[in-house]
């Protein structure tokens, strides 16, 4: 991770279009709707460990939704266990009203959830084009390899490069590209901003705003409150295993002093 | 429960027999009886590799050849026989040292072996040639070739009945020097017995009027040769020596008949049984010539006690087979003449016997040394096998005082 | 000058061997993280099985050379569907003390058969003798053998980058789990992909047989060297596996020719300076968090 910053300011300058910088306000009444992804009363362990107690959250298509909280909340865990690389659970989750709970994790991505890591999970054995073409097509909606590169000229620019020779913001885009060439319908984002230049942090937000606007679901966590307000629709503070609140975008850009302090940032 | 209860009585049944052996064996002497016998019988035991590289030259079949020992011995002497109940034990001593050591022991003191037979392996056979001395209980090595067993190690109850370096330097090297093969590179395994070889190989050579030119030590064991030959090549010798054993032989002599050498350069093999001739097949080995101490097709005699033990093995004898026959056959005869299984006695009726029998041509236990000295022979691989195991032309009769020299000088019998 | 020509061919024939033997045992740690103890065997076993079918069957070796690979693909999938899978979850350690008692298993059992001495084999017709080139000469069979062996390290390098299973495999290899996540069913593989690398040990048998004694033990010293390379290579790297396997031929060889008692030492010694240089080996990822 130590030379993601390297060379990110100057590789990644010709990807930046000409787009506003204007904030997505959260409509009201998101609440409503159908779900996409309803987790229910989870709970999760490492051994005897507990790390998340009766977690209720969803999210809906085109909808945003970030997972705020300090190192050690459970975020990850819980990404981890939506995507049943965790297993160590109990309580329900369910993708389109159907239960996850015996699919394996390469079942649940061929339902169409798409896994972001948070060390973006770039292949250094494969080049970018086979670590975009990996994945199987799981949705008529996916993107195909033309419309990736368009979005992502650097990725077609590179494409016969070994994943890990890219800069971290380019691996960050390739993670979130390869996803949307499988045809994720809901994505989990783990920390997309982390140790990234601001233009890159502000690329990516774009980049998530584009696939809600098709009616993708994203789940992000987030410790960068300022991204996290530029792009959600709602948030759900994580202590301690805990959903100890749920916020709109509103009050959350009201508290966002507060919520600064209380993460500890 | 039950089987806890079937444990209790095994447990304490074996603790009784245990007490009980004890007993018979500080009371024994004194009340034996009629029979001058030790526990009232004898016991042979036999140890050797059941498992590794030597099982197939002695091993288990070995055991086969004991127990017709035992049966000539039964049937000649019949009621006058002074061993009525004749017992062979065995054990596998893996080709190591150690185990090799702890078997003896084990042998001689709870098994109540009256003799240890074949101990294949140098490291072995020096390990129990000491165990014997400590006992004071007989060992007659077949299997092992190292002339330290007559040399520095030797010891009063220690015999060395078919073979030693010494001799297969003799016959092969001197032979071949004699007939014009002059200059040798050698390459030998990098171990006690691969050493001793080199020095054997390399001495006898040089007596015969011939130079060494290189002696090449390769790793043990080892799977390719290929660079080795190139290197004994070097210098375009008439003979290469190769004093491998078992596998490395094998490979070594499929990689030699591959390389440029295969025509040009003779080959000379150190070391060679005949289950090597078997496993790797005559036609590779063709006119490679080699000591060999029996050969089963030689006469007669040798093929009708082949065919003897063909019957119960369904296979052709080593010459280690014959020895451990030989071997056994001999103490028990001594045991007979003796009317005892006392070690010291027999040592006595062994010590200078000169014999004649299926194995030994000419032989006899050497005093000085215990070595057994007997005829040898200078074979050489058949082309091609005019029927399975018969691989070997017999090229020269090697005569026993020219095989086997002066006793060695190192030996002091205590 | 020829001499050294001479000892770098050789050792390019020896190499051939540890490079299709150990391509086999870093796809199976690639792909399942099991460290094969038993490839030694494998290897051994297809030697064992190319003598059995020239014995006793008359199969001669250009047939073995297709049937002993397909044999040991068969062997292969029942070893990892009866035995291997079930540790598969379980530390490595597991696995590698299943593999080493099958060894165990493999090598009495032959033993038990065939006995210990060895069983013959013969230099196909056509391969025999040498070739010369001034005053540089190697066996036919080791050149073929060595050519086979690069050939088939090339197809197997071409099917892993050239092909969607390769591509596939490739991404088990660096991170299953995160190849699961991404819709692949890294299970699925697993089985063939254990098959492979056992029917390419059993491959590197069959080249064996001609040259190498053929006996229940052949794999024991071998399997030895294998470590070895693919600790050179690094764990889990194909490409590591074929370069470290043709290295380790030739500092064997110029070890044989200019310290010939150190010729297995110096591989050794080779392989504590590149784990002391690069922890992870010549071609091995570093350990990224």
């Amino acid at each position: 991770m130590s030379d993601d910053n390297a060379g990110t300011t100057g590789t990644t300058a010709g990807t930046t279009t000409g787009t506003t910088t204007g904030t997505a306000t959260a409509p009201a009444g998101t609440t409503a709707g159908p779900r996409m992804l309803e987790v229910a009363g989870l709970s999760a362990w490492y051994g005897e460990a507990r790390v998340l107690t009766d977690v209720s959250i969803d999210v809906a298509p085109g909808e945003v939704v970030t997972l705020v909280g300090r190192n050690g909340a459970g975020k990850t865990t819980l990404l981890r266990s939506v995507m049943g690389l965790h297993r160590q659970t109990e309580g329900t989750i369910t993708l389109d009203g159907s239960d996850l709970a015996k699919r394996s994790a390469d079942a649940r991505a061929r339902a169409g959830i798409g896994w972001v890591p948070d060390d973006r999970g770039i292949y250094s054995s494969l080049t970018v084009a086979e670590n975009l073409l990996l994945p199987p097509v799981v949705h008529p909606d996916a993107w195909s390899l033309e419309k990736v590169y368009e979005f992502f000229p650097v990725l077609h620019e590179r494409r016969d490069f070994p994943g890990t020779k890219l800069s971290g913001g380019e691996q960050q885009m390739l993670a979130m590209a390869r996803v949307l060439r499988m045809g994720s319908r809901l994505l989990l984002l783990d920390e997309p901003s982390e140790g990234l230049a601001p233009v890159i942090v502000q690329r990516i937000g774009e980049i998530v705003r584009e696939i809600k606007g098709q009616g993708v679901g994203v789940l992000l966590v987030e410790q960068n409150v300022k991204f996290a307000s530029t792009v959600a629709d709602r948030h759900y503070l994580l202590a301690q295993g805990k959903v100890v609140e749920h916020l709109g975008n509103e009050e959350f850009r009201a508290r966002e002093g507060e919520l600064l302090t209380y993460l500890g940032m | 429960m039950r089987s806890r209860t079937v444990q209790g009585t095994v447990a304490i049944a074996a603790t009784a027999s245990l007490a009980l052996a004890a007993c018979g064996g500080a009371g024994g002497p004194q009340s034996g009886g009629s029979s001058k016998l030790t526990d009232d019988k004898v016991v042979i035991g036999l140890l050797n590799d059941q498992s590794g590289v030597y099982k197939d030259l002695s091993g288990p079949n070995s055991k086969v050849a004991i127990q017709m020992a035992i049966d000539d011995y039964k049937a000649k002497y019949g009621d006058k026989a002074v061993a009525k109940d004749i017992e062979i034990v065995t054990a596998d001593h893996q080709n190591k040292a150690d185990i090799a050591n702890s078997k003896a022991q084990e042998m001689y003191d709870r098994q109540k072996a009256d003799i240890i037979l074949d101990v294949p392996n140098s490291a072995a056979a020096l390990a129990v040639a000491t165990q014997a001395k400590n006992k004071k209980k007989l060992y007659i090595n077949i299997g092992a070739g190292t002339t330290a067993l007559t040399g520095a190690s030797c010891n009063k109850y220690t015999f060395h009945w078919a073979y030693n370096t010494a001799v297969l330097a003799r016959g092969t090297a001197g032979t071949i020097t004699k007939e014009g093969g002059t200059s040798w590179n050698i390459v030998y395994p990098d171990y006690a017995f691969g050493q001793d070889m080199n020095k054997s190989f390399s001495a006898e050579v040089t007596k015969n009027g011939g130079s060494v030119g290189q002696s090449i030590a390769s790793p043990f064991p080892s799977d390719n040769f290929a660079t080795f030959i190139t290197k004994a090549g070097e210098g375009s010798p008439k003979v290469v020596g190769s004093m491998h054993a078992g596998g490395d032989l094998i490979n070594f002599v499929k990689q030699f008949n591959q390389s440029s050498l295969k025509g040009k350069v003779q080959l000379a093999v150190g070391l060679m049984f005949i289950t090597d001739i078997h496993s790797l097949g005559v036609d590779q080995f063709a006119g490679t010539q080699f000591t060999d101490a029996w050969y089963w097709n030689f006469d007669a005699q040798n093929k009708k006690w082949a065919d003897r033990f063909k019957e119960k093995t369904n296979t052709r004898p080593s010459f280690a087979h014959a020895a451990n026959y030989s071997a056994a056959m001999n103490y028990l005869e001594a045991v007979q003449e003796a009317g005892t299984d006392d070690a010291d006695t027999i040592v006595g009726k062994l010590e200078g016997k000169k014999i004649n029998d299926v194995f030994l041509r000419n032989g006899e236990i050497r005093k000085a040394d215990h070595a057994v000295i007997h005829d040898v022979y200078l074979a050489k691989v058949k082309s091609s096998a005019p029927e399975e195991w018969d691989y070997e032309d017999i090229e020269k009769t090697i005569p026993a005082a020219e095989a086997y020299g002066e006793a060695n000088p190192a030996c002091s019998m205590s | 000058m020829s001499e050294f020509i001479q000892y770098t061919l050789q050792g390019l024939a020896a190499g051939g061997f540890y490079a299709l033997s150990a391509l086999g045992l870093a796809v199976i740690f690639g792909v399942l993280g099991v460290v094969n103890f038993s490839h030694g065997a494998c290897y051994m076993l297809g030697a064992v099985i190319s003598a059995v079918l020239l014995g006793e069957l008359h199969v001669g070796f250009w047939v073995a050379l297709v049937v002993v690979p397909i044999l040991m693909f068969g062997f292969g999938v029942l070893m990892e569907r009866l035995l291997v899978r079930w540790l598969l979850a379980l530390d490595p350690l597991y696995n590698f003390l299943l593999t080493f008692g099958l060894t165990l298993i493999l090598v009495e059992a032959v033993k038990q058969r065939y006995g210990v001495s060895g069983l013959p084999y013969e230099v196909p017709a056509g391969l025999t003798g040498q070739v010369s080139i001034g005053s540089v000469n190697l066996s036919t069979y080791a050149i073929f053998a060595c050519l086979f062996s690069v050939v088939v390290c090339v197809a197997v390098g071409l099917l892993l980058t050239k092909t969607r299973i390769g591509m596939i495999v490739r991404a088990s290899t660096e991170a299953p789990e995160r190849t699961r996540a991404l819709g692949i069913n890294v299970g699925r593989w697993v089985t063939p992909v254990f098959g492979f690398g056992i029917a390419l040990a059993g491959l590197a048998g069959v080249l064996a047989a001609p040259t190498r004694a053929i006996t229940a033990e052949m794999g024991s010293n071998f399997i030895i060297i294998l470590f070895a390379v693919v600790v050179i290579g690094g764990l889990g790297s194909i490409l590591g596996a074929v370069v470290a396997g043709f290295l380790v031929g030739l500092v064997e060889a110029y070890g044989i020719a200019y310290a010939p008692t150190y010729a297995q030492i110096v591989i050794f010694v080779l392989m504590a300076l590149v784990v002391l240089v690069r922890p992870s080996g010549l071609f091995g990822r570093e350990e990224v968090a």
